[in-house]
């Protein structure tokens, strides 16, 4: 419920807040669901990007980086023998 | 024999594997697949949904101005209404000045012959990261590729990148690699002015250049056209330039309609990146 939640909130606040709430969003997200943060930049840069503005769709380069960051970590903790403690 | 009963399990409708990462970056993927293959029917789509967010932030916005000290708040109405009404002579009576110069030189007016469009917001930053646009209006309502965009009293803040039937964006002058050319301080320096994002620009000049903070930065179309402020000057001991920040004199957060111009200005050639398949 609570995955479902933050991922439908961090989708609107790409419509309707400040692209930096959107990003923090994006990164409390990414902590249960890995994917959305690339999901959220592939759905900004759908929305806003233009090519003339920056050679390269920045949010979804960025969302890119932060879902492989969270695989990461979720891998590491996956194997971790702190999470059978 | 015992028979052992299996819940039949469909992978695609199982509540329990449902992945909301997953769903939403397939909703993300079809949305872009939409913008590429049908990119003006996926504006159509989403304009109502801009639309809401506008309205949500009007409504937010006059919400908590009514927190606000109310005789304050008349004072500051009183003042702005002394001061519009002090610019709106100020702006006839250089109208006038125009004309019978134009008269005298023997030109035509301005304004007059040059086709303009006005075009409603639907997207704008902060909410968009990138320093861009989205209007209501294409080609249908005359909007090219190349057209500058103005704002309220004139002040140039970008030009069209991106034409649609119905839709057209729009990339700011602050917007990170776009160059303009314009002048700065009362001695009129001719600078090359830079984007920096986040609705600023940035210029650099010698040292020894008479400028301050509060001088206007001009850019050319009809006449010189106030651009923006000088609201900071970097200067380092080591180096033989200065950086000044400037700020738009038109607020690019909360603008709601701007004016589609076509100048003439070759201004697609301060763009970086002018050539794109991407709509």
């Amino acid at each position: 419920m609570m995955r479902g939640l933050i991922t439908l909130l961090a989708f609107i606040s790409a419509l309707f807040f400040p692209w930096p709430l959107t990003a923090l969003l994006a990164i409390i997200a990414a902590m249960r669901e890995p994917l959305v943060p690339l999901a959220l930049g592939i759905f900004v840069d759908t929305l806003y990007y233009v090519p003339s503005a920056l050679s390269l769709p920045l949010s979804t380069l960025l969302g890119a980086l932060v879902t492989v960051l969270a695989f990461f970590v979720h891998s590491r903790l996956r194997t971790s023998p702190v999470r059978d403690l | 024999m015992k028979k052992i009963f299996l819940a039949k399990r469909n992978a695609l409708f199982s509540s329990a594997g449902i992945s909301w990462g997953a769903s939403s970056l397939a909703l993300a993927l079809a949305l872009l697949l939409l913008r590429l293959l049908a990119p003006n029917f996926f504006l159509h789509l989403v304009t109502p949904v801009f639309r809401s967010a506008d309205f949500v932030s009007a409504q937010s916005h006059s919400f908590l101005s009514s927190f606000r000290d109310t005789a304050k708040l008349a004072l500051q109405n009183e003042r702005l209404l002394e001061e519009n009404a002090a610019l709106t002579n100020e702006n006839r009576a250089l109208a006038q000045k125009e004309t019978v110069l134009t008269a005298l030189l023997g030109g035509t007016s301005r304004g007059i012959t040059a086709p303009e469009v006005l075009a409603s917001i639907l997207a704008r930053p902060p909410e968009s990261p990138y320093d861009t646009f989205i209007l209501a209006q294409g080609s249908r309502a005359g909007i090219t590729l190349g057209m500058e965009v103005f704002g309220a009293g004139g002040t140039p803040i970008g030009v069209v990148s991106s034409v649609l039937a119905d839709f057209s964006r729009v990339t700011l002058f602050s917007s990170p690699g776009v160059s303009i050319h314009g002048w700065v301080g009362r001695a009129s320096m001719p600078v090359t002015i830079f984007g920096s994002g986040g609705g600023t620009m940035s210029a650099e000049l010698g040292r020894s250049a008479n400028v301050s903070v509060g001088d206007t930065v001009f850019v050319s179309g009809p006449g010189q056209l106030p651009l923006g402020t000088v609201v900071r000057i970097e200067s380092d001991p080591s180096s033989s330039v200065m950086t000044l920040r400037i700020m738009p004199a038109f607020n690019l957060f909360s603008a709601s309609w701007v004016v589609v111009r076509d100048t003439g200005a070759l201004l697609l050639d301060g763009l970086p990146h002018t050539t794109s398949t991407l709509p």
